[in-house]
């Protein structure tokens, strides 16, 4: 079954006189329990193809199709309420709440997803179970390492359950053992049948991965199925 | 979920947000509470200052009322014979003035005729003011009989040889204390003391001199007395007719009336000066102005501040809040949701900064008032004005940048810096 399905997808931004054509026509179909590298150099439509996938944003043309919801024509509080079910985001700076502890910030989507405390609660302890850091649901994230703050954003991401996983560069900020701890974690998510999509500019890290979505100046230039490693 | 159990949780999901921002919540509390504390002490000070003045108005002599004085008249050349035969302010004038139709709004009349004389009793002998007053004057300037009897309607109209004392007259007289129907001589004429007047004391604040100290010192008897026996006046001339109209307005139309009667009374002589009552109205208007804008004032500068201080902490926090709710739009929250956060909050924070101010506010005007002196009077007005000042504070401030967070698209926002 098609997680993502899109057909025509182009971005513009600006008027006629500078536009700018950040997506140029994308076809892309990921099929559900992928695991998916998008991979680019900057300026590609890396960020932007991202946005539109993980309904941060809209496309200007083409049809976009996200575990059978139609997309591209959806109003703002829509798109809200489909990131919250089934998108999980996670980001090169974490970008968790600062102020609010680990445990609160793994609960955030659940409470707009309307779950009642308690269960919210328990879901939230277990997620952080899972992805190995049990012991720090009341700390706040300026006293975890950057690993770490990872791990509670994946948690965070996994809270409702989401058809698909965004990942923007979730190594970028990390040194490379702790990535690699990370990365892991995203492989097991993946063997667990989540669906991942995962952006990145390395390419010995999109090899990791069992598909590589290559972006070129607002194009697919490549697809290349591999043997996961 | 229904509302009310919504309502709630978005209520704990605000404290939450609150604590977890504490420098922010208490600045933009602190903004409220400002205005809260400024408006409602500025309103309890002046109004309890007012409130001071009118009592002094009311246990002074007030505003009510209308006095009419005899005035001389300054003749050129030798006076014709209408000039010469006028008698002056009679009590004529007093009855007379009682009668007219816009006397209507009159509720007391005084006379007061005045004569210097030497008092004697069996203990002291001493030159005084002797008020020779008619039937309203003792109520008029609050005088209250503390012992024996208030002249009698009979002793006004014949003039009787009876004298009420006030207690510093009482006490230099008669130290014995036994007074009542004691023989005093008042120049030639003997009277005899039926009454005291209570002790009169006023102070403006604590442990100031008794400004009603010289009220006490009244020897009063009978106009009548004054005026035919120890003046030989026949015609019952007056020092001093007053009346008490308590309605302002009705007083102007009063003395216009009066005027025409007792000008026409002295043969067309201007032998009389009456209060000028447009005048006073006129004053006490201004007044009435100088403490709006006293309120207005201190309203606006409450204002100020504390718009100040939001101001600030709105800008300072904007960044944070900004990428923040990026954050929550990124995860799930739709637009109103931040919306309904953001004023949930600042109900929140409205609430608290205005009872804190409430305190403040009652507690800087009882220190203020305690050090002038004067009681404190709380006015339920100034606690609607505060609570408006709150709400405006709390609302309108949260209302912009509520509704700006919540409309920008969730990219934007993540990327903010």
């Amino acid at each position: 079954m098609k997680i993502i399905e899109t057909r025509g997808l182009t971005k513009v931004y600006g008027s006629n006189g500078n536009a700018v054509h950040a997506l140029r026509g994308i076809d892309l179909t990921v099929e559900r329990g992928e695991f998916a590298a998008l991979i680019g150099p900057s300026g590609s439509g890396k960020s932007t193809l991202m946005a539109i996938l993980g309904c941060l944003d809209v496309p200007t043309g083409g049809t976009y199709t996200l575990d059978g919801r139609q997309i591209e024509r959806l109003s703002g509080a829509d798109l809200a309420a489909i990131r919250n079910e089934k998108v999980g985001f996670v980001f090169q700076q974490y970008n968790l709440l600062p102020k609010a502890t680990i445990l609160r910030n793994v609960e955030l989507p659940m409470l707009y997803a309307g779950v009642p405390r308690r269960e919210r609660r328990q879901r939230a302890l277990e997620l952080l179970e899972k992805v190995g850091i049990p012991d720090k649901a009341n700390t706040l994230p300026g006293a975890l390492s950057g690993g770490q703050r990872q791990r509670v954003a994946i948690a965070r991401a996994l809270a409702n359950r989401p058809a698909l996983l965004l990942a923007d560069e979730p190594t970028g900020a990390l040194d490379s053992k702790t990535g690699q701890e990370v990365l892991a974690l995203f492989r097991e998510l993946h063997a667990q049948g989540n669906t991942v999509l995962l952006v990145t500019h390395d390419p010995t890290i999109a090899a990791m991965a069992g598909r590589r979505v290559e972006l070129y100046d607002g194009l697919l230039v490549q697809e290349r199925q591999e043997q996961a490693a | 979920m229904n509302t009310t159990g919504a309502f709630r949780e978005r209520l704990r999901e605000a404290w939450i947000e609150l604590r977890e921002n504490p420098g922010r919540s208490f600045l933009q509390a602190l903004g409220v509470m400002l205005g809260v504390a400024s408006v409602l002490g500025g309103f309890s000070i002046s109004d309890s200052q007012r409130r001071q003045t009118e009592r002094i108005f009311a246990r002074v002599g007030g505003i009510d009322k209308l006095n009419v004085f005899p005035t001389d008249v300054v003749y050129q050349g030798t006076p014709s014979a209408l000039q010469s035969a006028n008698r002056g302010l009679r009590l004529e004038d007093a009855l007379e003035g009682g009668q007219v139709p816009s006397a209507k709004a009159v509720n007391a009349t005084s006379v007061l005729r005045q004569a210097r004389a030497r008092v004697r009793s069996e203990f002291a002998d001493q030159e005084r003011d002797v008020n020779g007053i008619g039937a309203d004057y003792a109520a008029m300037n609050g005088y209250e009989i503390e012992y024996g009897r208030d002249f009698s309607s009979h002793d006004f109209a014949s003039g009787a040889p009876v004298a009420v004392l006030g207690s510093e007259a009482a006490s230099v007289f008669f130290p014995t204390g036994d007074i009542v129907g004691k023989p005093l001589r008042i120049g030639d004429v003997p009277v005899t003391v039926i009454g005291v007047f209570r002790d009169k004391n006023f102070r403006f604040r604590e442990g100031q001199r008794n400004i009603f100290a010289w009220r006490n010192r009244i020897v009063a008897v009978p106009s009548g007395l004054v005026a035919a026996r120890m003046e030989g006046d026949n015609y019952h001339r007056l020092d001093r007719v007053t009346f008490r109209i308590p309605d302002l307005k009705a007083a102007a139309d009063f003395s216009k009336e009066l005027s025409g009667l007792v000008t026409a009374n002295h043969r067309l002589q201007q032998d009389y000066r009456l209060d000028d009552v447009a005048k006073r109205l006129e004053r006490q208007m201004s007044q009435g102005d100088v403490y709006n804008i006293i309120f207005m004032l201190s309203g606006v500068l409450a204002l100020i501040g504390g718009g100040m201080v939001n101001v600030n902490v709105q800008l300072a926090s904007l960044k944070e809040r900004v990428r923040e709710v990026g954050v929550k739009m990124a995860i799930g929250a739709p637009g109103r949701e931040i919306f309904k956060s953001f004023m949930t909050e600042a109900i929140l924070l409205t609430l608290l900064g205005s009872a804190a101010g409430y305190v403040i506010g009652i507690a800087f005007s009882w220190v203020i008032t305690k050090s002038i002196g004067i009681p404190l009077s709380l006015a339920p007005l100034s606690f609607l004005w505060a609570t408006l000042m709150a709400a405006v504070f709390g609302f309108l401030f949260a209302l912009y940048p509520a509704a700006k967070a919540s409309r920008q698209s969730p990219m934007e926002a993540l990327r903010y810096e």
